[in-house]
């Protein structure tokens, strides 16, 4: 059911070419499926889910808005001592495009440095997925996405009072 | 299933939530600073009046900073509907009808400017493809470019310009040099 509200959104369903249509017509709709990564990623997304927002390892990002069609939220859990993205999960609301995109951003910071993450480009997100141009600001929404965090987790920790992830001893206000 | 549940939760309560005018939430492109989501003034969007709680999705950044963060946009103040809808329109037309004498000019196969929905089309055969259409809630033009990538523009009243705010860029001006680049003949969008 989740699978056919998508579609709603997706607009994945693959038009059938009629008999009256021109050649040329049929090829312009070919031209507007998605890649097959892309489908892939609606398919089989990999780290749907949430994690503890409270918890102070997760950083959570949240970006887009309905109004504009795309909502990402993207959530990293990160280690305190090595600084490193040990789990990613995202949940997006909005186009193929966006589901894919988040879902490359979170197969993409697992096991990443935090300060490697914030160096990945939309580019190589909409090349990876090969976006079409329409669509690109799909790639920049999960570049933001990934962004955004990135600098909740710091921003927590700065609140903690923790300035460098070595410190683990410091206590909870 | 749990996923699922909680996952049409969320979509339904975006859909029921309202919107503020929210800093962080639509363009980071305009401030990248801030991540913080804070109701302040309702504003009309095409969905009708909407604020947005602040409490079920948000990340809060550190409450340290608060005096010094940057204040929600209301985009209602910055300009209103019917204002960005001249200008914005007024901008596209233009640069439909110059590109049109500009594909007269240059010798590029499959060189076709398509113009429909408010969306501007301009295809470049191998070169690549500009997309180009108003995003009405913030208020933004944005723009596909093959060279650039995305890009979202914010109409500056004093320069009266579009301007991206992460790279300080003119609308025109990227155009321009852009499309000099590309097709290796200068053009004047102004």
């Amino acid at each position: 059911m989740l699978r056919s509200s998508c579609k709603k959104f997706l607009g994945l369903g693959f038009q059938k070419p009629n008999n009256n249509q021109t050649f040329q017509q049929s090829s312009s709709l070919l031209v507007r499926l998605y890649h097959e990564r892309v489908v892939d990623h609606y398919n089989n997304p990999r780290n749907v889910g949430s994690f503890d927002k409270s918890d102070p390892t997760v950083g959570t990002g949240l970006v887009g808005a309905p109004a504009c069609g795309d909502v990402m939220k993207l959530q990293i859990k990160v280690d305190d001592v090595t600084g490193k993205i040990t789990d990613a999960c995202f949940k997006t609301f909005g186009c193929g495009s966006a589901i894919a995109s988040s879902s490359v951003a979170t197969e993409w910071v697992k096991g990443r440095q935090m300060e490697d993450v914030v160096s990945i480009k939309n580019t190589e997100i909409a090349k990876h997925l090969s976006l079409p141009p329409v669509k690109l600001h799909c790639s920049m929404l999960a570049e933001d996405a990934i962004k955004a965090a990135v600098k909740d987790y710091e921003a927590k920790r700065a609140k903690l009072g923790i300035s460098a992830p070595a410190d683990v001893a410091a206590p909870l206000p | 299933m749990a996923s699922l549940t909680s996952w049409r939760c969320l979509v339904r309560r975006l859909s029921l939530l309202k919107f503020a005018s929210l800093q962080p939430i639509i363009p980071l492109s305009s401030a990248p600073t801030s991540f913080i989501l804070e109701p302040s003034k309702t504003y009309e969007n095409a969905l009708g009046s909407h604020t947005i709680s602040s409490r079920a999705f948000c990340s809060r950044p550190s409450n340290l900073n608060d005096a010094q963060g940057p204040a929600p946009i209301d985009y209602s103040s910055i300009l209103q509907e019917d204002e960005f809808h001249k200008f914005a329109d007024a901008t596209i037309e233009d640069l439909q009808e110059k590109l049109e004498e500009y594909g007269d000019c240059v010798q590029i196969d499959s060189f076709d400017i398509d113009y429909g929905n408010h969306v501007l089309t301009l295809k470049l055969g191998d070169l690549g493809t500009y997309v180009m259409n108003k995003q009405t809630p913030n208020r933004q033009i944005w723009l596909s470019s093959p060279v650039s990538g995305p890009s979202r523009f914010d109409w500056d009243r004093s320069d009266e310009a579009w301007v991206y705010s992460r790279t300080k860029a003119n609308l025109i001006e990227l155009l321009e040099s852009e499309l000099e680049q590309l097709c290796g003949k200068p053009i004047s969008l102004s």
